[in-house]
């Protein structure tokens, strides 16, 4: 298949876009905001027959505050992640991610709901969704289904969707007063860069240093984004002081199953697991501190 | 002459080319695109080493759309190319050495049909050994990948005993330093396009570094009379030594001459210029350095390996530069420095901004800074003891006539405020787990080709019928602002103002010879030959004004923008005045100037063409925070102080300073192009990490100036010792900061952080 036989079809609706995708062999292909998809297409892995081009397609492209719910849609971008007031307020470290994914042409350009698509081990919103306790729905001709997040990916570039599917909304919990959260990332440089390690915390806080619950998870340490749950035990073990978050970091250590590629070595990575938890967790507890 | 004598020279001229550059009006070559163009694109090779046994291009020839499919038997010339020995066929009969020799040739109606005619192309091989280790290529039992050896290079500088000051030694320091593969990562790919002419003419355009010389190797690959060949190099989007070797003008010309005169435009796309394109030669350099308890350094010996990859292109040169700057701007009384420069299968390595001084100041700067540290002496004041002056005699033996500023840019290290007040700096930490530190280095650089080969300028002036100047230069405008400078330079002397100065670079149509854009030449040689023929053009406006209103010559004077006339009627003639009556006459309105690069008589023998007569002198003091949790090395600050000779335009010099002192950084934190077994894995830039704007510190230049009798108005080359000592000055600054010597560069991440552990480790097991 030559790019230039490739067809784009632009669906109206969602249901018109569920029924194009009822009806196709496997052989059509979602599209939004074409960060990954154009560079696999370029590459020659990617050759659809038919592109199906939701990038327009406005009625997925919200951020709203449901009851106790914030629901965002599937097209809304990384830099509408990032002007949004709602997530600033409530669902802060979503807005960081988003501001360390790529640079402002690729914010201006990704989705959410595209980054959940391709899958990545090291996608950079993934990390924060799992600590806000996200679900992801899924649309097709037969109806929704509400899958979370953790259940979500099953490999790099795998997930449960099935190919009549597609995800129409991203439903998270919000952070409540004593909730802090961080995302922190390493890359190999500050902008432009695929993660090497990230990982996103979310704590509920007591007062003081004293720590009631919490969420870890890390990103590009093992083939899906992964939570740290030895490591969120020991969060409500003691206060959270430089001895605690010494002795958290360094659990972390086994949490991960890293590879080595190209852009790290497995040790270093998990090296780094416990370097990003640790500076994460200082981070956080001088924030709490000064607010 | 002071500055304030000048209009120009020294003042901050923003660039003549830049409104059109910034707001993306001007067009590159590879930007043009015509009705009837077809694309070509180039089979690469599929293994680092094989055999070829057959090459089937009978489904290639036959798929729709193809034009033309060529092999190495449609070059009706030579088949081969190379600036010194041209040992790379330009398109592969019976080998392949490398994955960026190319085997193939395709022109086609679209893009698309290229590349999938390219899938059409049946090659069989035979894989054969791969070389990769240039340590293991100069063994006997390695395969030759070339008849002559895989040593295609072996030069050395011996001066004094070297033996005997190691023997009398108070203490020695030994390291071996490794050093990255870089690449030049232009923002223009390689690229162009060519056809031939309705009168056969065959016109290629194509960014290059030096248009005569490329036309003489494509003249040379198709049999063909140069004159028959118009070459256009110039505007390019970034060369840095990476388009001073042939790129793509063979592959277009070969194409061009079989698509029946329809335009033909091949640019390479990024991972195909990762792959094919040439990198900098990654070094070995195993450093030994005599010391006495006094700080006095009497010895110095040094072994570097080069790997060129499976072409020579200028790696004999690179090694030859290297080992003439190896012991850095200094007088150490016995030396013994030798090279080698060695084919693998590993890309091909050739020139790059720094020519081979970037690998090896890092040994003499480290070392420096080790001695310092052990004596307790100043770095600074260490390096000022040691650094030869005008008219001293240097580590290579040889009495250096030309202006040597080193001193001077110690001294204003010294005093910079980054340096006076180091301990402030150091103390603000942006948080616990972060340390800061601070580093100095110092390099120098020659300016021009060294002895044994040929080196002039050349310029053309020539008056505009609207009474402006047309001055011509063939050195490329490559991005470094020559263009401005030649302009600044002809409006000084011929008393014009900027705007009535045009320039014009790179056409062998339009401009003469004058040598290459590369050996941080051309403001030195291309400025002075401005300089050269500005006169002969006052000479003709005088006279001919004075012909003109029949008065006698000394009544005639040069004026801001015109030619006075004493006691006469008349008080000026303007240029177009002048253009008019010369034209009538059909007489020329263009004046030349040329200039010989003054050498060395003699050549250190052995030394493969040291010492230059001229160098640029450099010193860096940098400021990092390094991450003592993941490794991460940020550079915060950074002064630069060039000694450039006079300044030209301290805007284009600060351009230069910025740039390659990022270009520096980029060397020294991030960048490598990583091969294993002849086989790129670094593909993209994706995974070759250059600086952006985030990783960009606050760079300061502080120029020192000490003027070049033999420049025009002063000047010398500054275009690569900008980003040369900034790179053992930050290694320098991260042991200031975390007390880890990193010698295998890049310094990523990853290899601070072992470090760090390494340390750690080490410690804890002298305490017990």
């Amino acid at each position: 298949m030559r790019v230039s036989e490739i067809d784009v079809i632009n669906p109206n609706s969602v249901t018109e876009c569920l029924e194009i995708l009822a009806n196709n062999n496997g052989d059509y292909r979602l599209i939004a905001g074409g960060t990954d998809a154009v560079v696999r297409m370029k590459d020659g892995k990617w050759r659809p027959t038919v592109w199906i081009n939701i990038k327009d397609m406005d009625s997925l492209n919200f951020i709203h505050l449901v009851e106790d719910e914030i629901h965002i849609g599937p097209l809304t971008t990384h830099s509408e992640l990032i002007k949004s007031p709602i997530l600033r307020e409530r669902a802060d470290l979503i807005v960081e991610a988003a501001r360390q994914v790529g640079a402002t042409q690729i914010q201006n350009m990704g989705t959410i709901g595209g980054n959940m698509g391709t899958a990545s081990p090291a996608g950079d919103l993934i990390p924060p969704l799992f600590v806000l306790n996200a679900r992801i729905e899924l649309s097709s001709l037969s109806g929704k289904r509400i899958i979370p997040i953790e259940e979500f990916f099953i490999g790099p570039g795998k997930t449960v969707m099935l190919p009549n599917e597609m995800i129409t909304n991203l439903i998270i919990t919000p952070q409540k007063k004593n909730e802090i959260g961080i995302f922190e990332k390493l890359g190999p440089r500050k902008a432009q860069a695929i993660s090497i390690v990230n990982v996103a915390c979310s704590l509920q806080m007591d007062q003081n240093r004293k720590c009631i619950g919490g969420k870890i998870a890390f990103g590009s340490v093992a083939p899906t984004v992964i939570r740290a749950k030895k490591c969120e035990a020991m969060l409500t073990l003691a206060d959270l002081d430089e001895n605690m978050i010494e002795n958290i970091g360094e659990v972390a250590w086994k949490e991960v199953m890293p590879i080595s590629d190209i852009r790290a070595s497995a040790i270093y990575r998990r090296d780094m697991a416990k370097a990003l938890l640790k500076r994460g967790l200082f981070r956080l507890m001088k924030r709490w501190e000064k607010a | 002459m002071k500055h304030g004598e000048f209009k120009y020279i020294g003042k901050r001229v923003p660039r003549v080319d830049g409104p059109e550059r910034t707001t993306g009006q001007l067009k590159y070559m590879t930007d043009l695109q015509f009705p009837n163009m077809v694309w070509g694109k180039v089979l690469r090779a599929k293994y680092p080493h094989a055999k070829i046994i057959s090459i089937d291009t009978t489904e290639a020839e036959a798929l729709e759309g193809v034009v033309a499919v060529l092999t190495y038997k449609d070059i009706p010339g030579f088949n081969g190319f190379g600036i010194v020995d041209p040992d790379q066929p330009v398109l592969c009969d019976d080998v392949v050495r490398t994955t960026s020799d190319a085997v193939a040739l395709v022109a086609a109606e679209t893009e698309e049909i290229a590349e999938e005619a390219l899938s059409l192309i049946k090659v069989e091989y035979k894989e054969l050994e791969v070389v990769s280790d240039p340590e293991y290529a100069m063994t006997e039992s390695a395969p030759k990948l070339h008849p002559s050896g895989n040593t295609y290079s072996h030069v050395k500088i011996k001066n004094g005993d070297v033996e005997k000051a190691f023997s009398e030694a108070d203490f020695i320091i030994e390291n071996t330093f490794i050093s990255p593969r870089q690449m030049h990562a232009f923002i223009e790919t390689e690229g162009g396009w060519a056809m031939v002419e309705k009168d056969g003419l065959l016109t290629i355009y194509c960014p290059g570094q030096y248009a005569y010389r490329d036309r003489l190797q494509v003249a040379r690959a198709l049999a063909l009379n140069p004159d028959r060949i118009r070459i256009v190099s110039s505007p390019l989007g970034g060369a840095f030594g990476g388009k001073d070797e042939i790129t793509v003008q063979i592959y277009l010309a070969l194409l061009a001459i079989h698509t029946n005169g329809r335009p033909v435009k091949l640019h390479l796309k990024r991972e195909e210029s990762v792959q094919a394109g040439i990198k900098r030669h990654p070094f070995k350099v195993e450093v030994k350095t005599a010391v006495k308890n006094d700080g006095t350094i009497i010895g110095h010996k040094v072994r570097a390996v080069a790997d060129t990859g499976a072409y020579a292109s200028l790696g004999g040169a690179v090694i030859a530069l290297a080992i003439e700057h190896a012991c850095g701007p200094y007088k150490i009384p016995n030396i013994d420095i030798e090279g080698f420069c060695v084919y693998t299968n590993n890309g091909v390595s050739g020139a790059f901004r720094g020519f081979g001084v970037n690998q090896v100041c890092v040994g003499i700067e480290t070392h420096l800074d080790m001695i310092s540290e052990k004596l307790k002496m100043c770095p600074i004041e260490l390096r000022k003891t040691l650094a030869y002056r005008e008219g001293e005699v240097s580590s290579l033996g040889h009495l250096v006539k030309s202006s040597v500023g080193t001193y001077q840019t110690l001294e204003a290290a010294e005093t910079c405020d980054l340096w006076k007040n180091r301990d402030k700096y150091k103390s603000q930490e942006s948080e616990p787990w972060k340390k800061r530190g601070i580093g100095i280095a110092t390099s120098f650089h020659g300016v021009g080709m060294g002895i044994g080969v040929p080196d002039y300028g050349a310029a053309t002036i020539e008056l505009l019928p609207d009474g402006r100047f047309l001055v011509g230069v063939g050195c490329e405008e490559i991005g470094g602002g020559n263009g401005t400078v030649y302009a600044l330079i002809a409006a000084e002397c011929l008393r014009s103002d900027l705007s009535n100065i045009a320039v014009i670079q790179g056409d062998t149509s339009k401009t003469i010879d004058g040598g290459t854009v590369t050996a941080s030449r051309s403001t030195y040689s291309g400025g002075r030959a401005v300089a050269t023929a500005a006169p002969f053009m006052i000479k003709l406006l005088t006279e001919t004004a004075a012909e003109m209103l029949e008065v006698p010559l000394e009544k005639v004077t040069l004026a801001d923008n015109r030619i006075d006339i004493a006691d006469h009627s008349i008080s000026s003639v303007s240029y177009q005045e002048i253009y008019q009556y010369l034209n009538s006459k059909n007489w020329s309105t263009k004046v030349q100037g040329h200039f010989y690069l003054p050498k060395e008589k003699d050549e250190i023998k052995g030394s493969g063409g040291a010492p230059h007569h001229i160098y640029g002198y450099m010193s860096h003091v940098v400021l990092v925070e390094v991450d003592t949790l993941t490794g991460e090395t940020e550079v915060l600050r950074v002064v630069a102080i060039p000694d450039c000779g006079r300044v030209m335009n301290l805007q284009g010099l600060e351009g230069q300073t910025e740039g390659g002192a990022i270009m520096g950084i980029g060397y020294t934190l991030y960048e490598d192009v990583i091969i294993e077994k002849g086989v790129h894995r670094t593909k993209n830039l994706t995974d070759y990490i250059i600086p952006t704007i985030q990783e960009t510190p606050v760079i300061e230049t502080i120029p020192v100036e000490n003027p070049e009798p033999s420049g025009p108005f002063g000047a010398k080359g500054i275009g690569e010792v900008v980003m040369i000592p900034i790179i053992p000055a930050i290694t320098n600054a991260i042991y200031d900061a975390v007390g880890v010597r990193i010698k295998h560069l890049p310094a990523t991440p990853e290899r601070v952080h072992q470090a760090l552990k390494d340390k750690k480790l080490k410690a804890v097991r002298v305490r017990r």
